[in-house]
């Protein structure tokens, strides 16, 4: 299939023509350089690739390395017939330094290339227009003014581009052999001369800046806004979580019904609904976050709070970019660990990689929501804005934080002496603040539920199915007696320092493959062995069953700390390039963890 | 002058890229629109010696002080 491939600066809106073009939902981010990966897609007969955005063609980051790199291969490949080029109409000269570059490399390829002239929707908001016939013919190329948001112009662009394609042009203008300094003084020749008023541009994002930006009033608004985050995660979620805990019980109650009673009935309590269902409960609160975090990214406001970061990051030996992947660690360490290669230090981008997973994933939600709803009273303060149980997720979350920056600090002193070497400095675009566009923003937080279940349903279904197995015979459901209680027993000494018994020592050793594992595996232990009830809540039965405030919050502090995801390691492994600092990681903070919660469960009883 | 010695809302003009710099960094500032001549506002700076903030062209950047220190502005402005 001949290949269409699309470049552009950061943030010119590339995403959202790549999805109009082909139809196929992707990540539309507003934080410069957020897409690492290639995506492709199908238009008419062609493959479309979106290329991550580069400000140059001279890479600064690894990930602009790797794009810059993927760049050259493609356009040696016969099958590319053409490149599009993506340029941000409002920021046209910018656009256009890195426009002539890749022209230039499409002119000694021999490929042709089209600029589409994107954002033209807020050029034309001020009442101003860009001459796109003139400046094609000044550049030598095809442009087409045209609005990813608005959809002007796109029907347009879509008809031509086949022809193009089928009809590839040699780039006809007289600057193609220029040096990068002589290109440089041309694009600002061609801003002078096509683009519009920059003030007029700017002046809403200054304005908004101001505020934002503001030494008090943005400090107040940053920490506001993390607040609102967590705090949402809880309080937003639950209507849902509800519905989906209602439907699961619905649908035990009526299948259970049919089948009647008996060691069928009991398998599908205790391992189906009481394994599985226990951790689909937290889909919505997953979803909750990748939402609020993709507004923060698409709106703009990711970029201005790696600004605020920057110097308070600074001290623990981070960068201001590290706040993204930390951000969104909490959503999933693994494309975390992949969006640092946004940071340009190599030596700070490994230490963020090293501490992103102890930032509280999504994972580890299920584990917080139960065992904080089993131990704090669920009372509401000032009209119900301050939920105790949401303060108390919020102190987990600033607990993770608070280690990753300690072990940052560690990690940076022990690497002080190569730092003068190796260090990039700090350098970051303020981009326009937009409205979020909610289509690419819906289907992303489908994407998350969806990519959640299909990664960890299968680890938990067959870890139910196991314990369900272990647990059930040969007693016939008598938990205490079955094989899973003698291997339970077995382990049981290495709990007892963390003031927990066995069933909560097999769930967290299962937890180690995936610490989504733990509420389901506890769920069907608790199901096995209160068999004659329904399944009531887990967190009930716990309740009933007891567990101590030490314990419970070691427990607590124990999932905040270990890194219990075979995946996470694998990416770790993978972004490092040493299965050493991978496996180490592993085991290192397992160790932490246990010292923490055996502290824990020892000093507060 | 350098650009991380500009107060918030004064202007000034690019002089030079000090070669202390590395070169990727260098050809980097000067595609950002860091080049001789250039005109910058600096739009803001940040408490305890953060990231400044500085419009040049049609871009707004924020940059720490290892980097805007190397930047050096001419007298004219
Ligand atoms: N007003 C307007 N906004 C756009 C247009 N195209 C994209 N955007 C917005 O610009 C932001 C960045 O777009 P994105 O596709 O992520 O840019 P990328 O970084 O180049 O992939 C998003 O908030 C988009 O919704 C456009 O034509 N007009």
């Amino acid at each position: 299939m001949k290949k269409i491939i699309l470049v552009g600066k950061p943030n010119c809106g590339k995403s959202l023509l790549f999805n109009q073009l082909t139809g196929l939902r992707q990540k539309v981010a507003n934080f410069p350089g957020v897409t690492v990966e290639l995506k492709s897609g199908q238009f008419n007969d062609f493959e479309v690739i979106d290329f991550p955005g580069t400000y140059s063609l001279h890479s600064l980051s690894k990930d602009e390395e790797i794009a810059i790199d993927k760049l050259n291969e493609a356009l040696t490949d016969d099958n590319t017939a053409l490149l599009v080029c993506v340029l941000d109409a409002t920021r046209l000269e910018r656009s256009l330094v890195f426009g002539l570059q890749a022209q230039a490399l499409a002119h000694r390829h021999n490929k042709s290339i089209v600029f589409a002239l994107n954002m033209i929707d807020e050029v034309q908001r001020f009442g101003l227009d860009i001459d796109a016939d003139k400046l094609s013919k000044t550049l030598g190329s095809p442009v087409f003014a045209l609005s990813a948001k608005a959809l002007t112009g796109i029907a347009e662009f879509k008809k031509a581009l086949p022809t193009l394609a089928a009809n590839p042009a040699a780039v006809n203008n007289s600057f193609s052999h220029l040096d990068e300094k002589q290109l440089l003084q041309r694009s600002r020749d061609l801003g002078g001369e096509f683009a519009v008023n920059v003030d007029l541009v700017l002046k809403n994002q200054n304005r908004i800046d101001a505020f934002l930006l503001n030494n008090v009033l943005g400090g107040v608004a940053f920490l506001a806004i993390m607040f609102f985050l967590f705090q949402s995660i809880f309080t937003w979620a639950t209507p849902l979580m509800d519905g989906v805990e209602t439907i699961i019980a619905g649908t035990a109650m009526a299948v259970t019904s049919f089948t009647g009673e008996g060691i069928v009935s009991d398998f599908l309590n205790d391992a189906i609904f009481g394994g599985l269902g226990s951790f689909l409960v937290f889909v919505p609160q997953i979803m909750v976050l990748t939402l609020i975090i993709g507004l923060l990214e698409d709106s703009g406001y990711l970029a201005r709070a790696a600004l605020i970061c920057h110097k308070p990051l600074s001290y623990f030996g981070l960068s201001g970019r590290s706040f993204i992947p930390y951000l969104s660690g909490h959503a999933c360490a693994i494309p975390a660990i992949m969006a640092a290669r946004t940071i340009e230090s190599p030596r700070k981008r490994l230490i963020t990689m090293m501490t992103i997973p102890l930032m509280s994933c999504s994972a580890r939600l299920p584990v917080y929501a139960l065992l904080i709803a089993v131990l704090i009273p669920e009372n509401q303060y000032l009209f119900g804005l301050f939920n105790m149980q949401g303060v108390a997720f919020f102190g987990l979350y600033f607990f993770g934080i608070v280690v990753a920056l300690i072990i940052s600090l560690i990690l940076n002193q022990m690497t002080a002496k190569d730092k003068e070497l190796s260090d990039m400095p700090f350098i970051l675009e303020l981009p326009t603040y937009r409205l979020p566009h909610w289509k690419p923003l819906i289907h992303k937080v489908l994407n998350s539920g969806a990519q959640f279940i299909k990664r960890a349903a299968p680890i938990i279904f067959f870890v139910s199915l196991g314990i369900w197995v272990l647990g059930y015979f040969p007693q016939d459901g008598d938990l205490q007696e079955s094989y899973l209680g003698q291997i339970g027993h077995f382990v049981e000494p290495i709990f007892e320092p963390l003031g927990l018994d066995w069933r909560y020592g097999v769930a967290i050793i299962m937890s180690f493959l995936a610490r989504e594992v733990f509420v389901g595996a506890l769920g069907t232990m608790f199901g096995i062995a209160g068999a004659d009830e329904n399944i009531g809540g887990l967190a009930a039965n716990i309740q009933a069953d007891g567990l101590t405030l030490g314990a419970g919050i070691g427990l607590l502090l124990f999932y905040v700390v270990a890194l219990q995801c075979v995946a996470t390691v694998a990416v770790l492994k993978a972004e490092t390039g040493k299965a050493r600092i991978a496996w180490g990681l592993y085991v290192a903070y397992g160790i932490l963890a246990y010292i923490i919660a055996a502290v824990a469960a020892n000093v507060i009883g | 002058m350098t650009l991380w010695e500009m107060k918030a809302k004064s202007h000034a003009h690019i002089d030079s890229i000090c070669d202390s710099l590395t070169s990727a960094v260098a050809s980097r500032l000067a595609e950002m629109g860091f080049t001789a001549g250039q005109p910058v506002i600096c739009v803001r700076r940040s408490p305890l010696q953060g990231p400044l903030v500085v419009q040049i062209g049609d871009c707004v950047y924020s940059l720490e002080q290892a980097v805007a220190s190397k930047i050096r502005l001419s007298q004219l402005s």
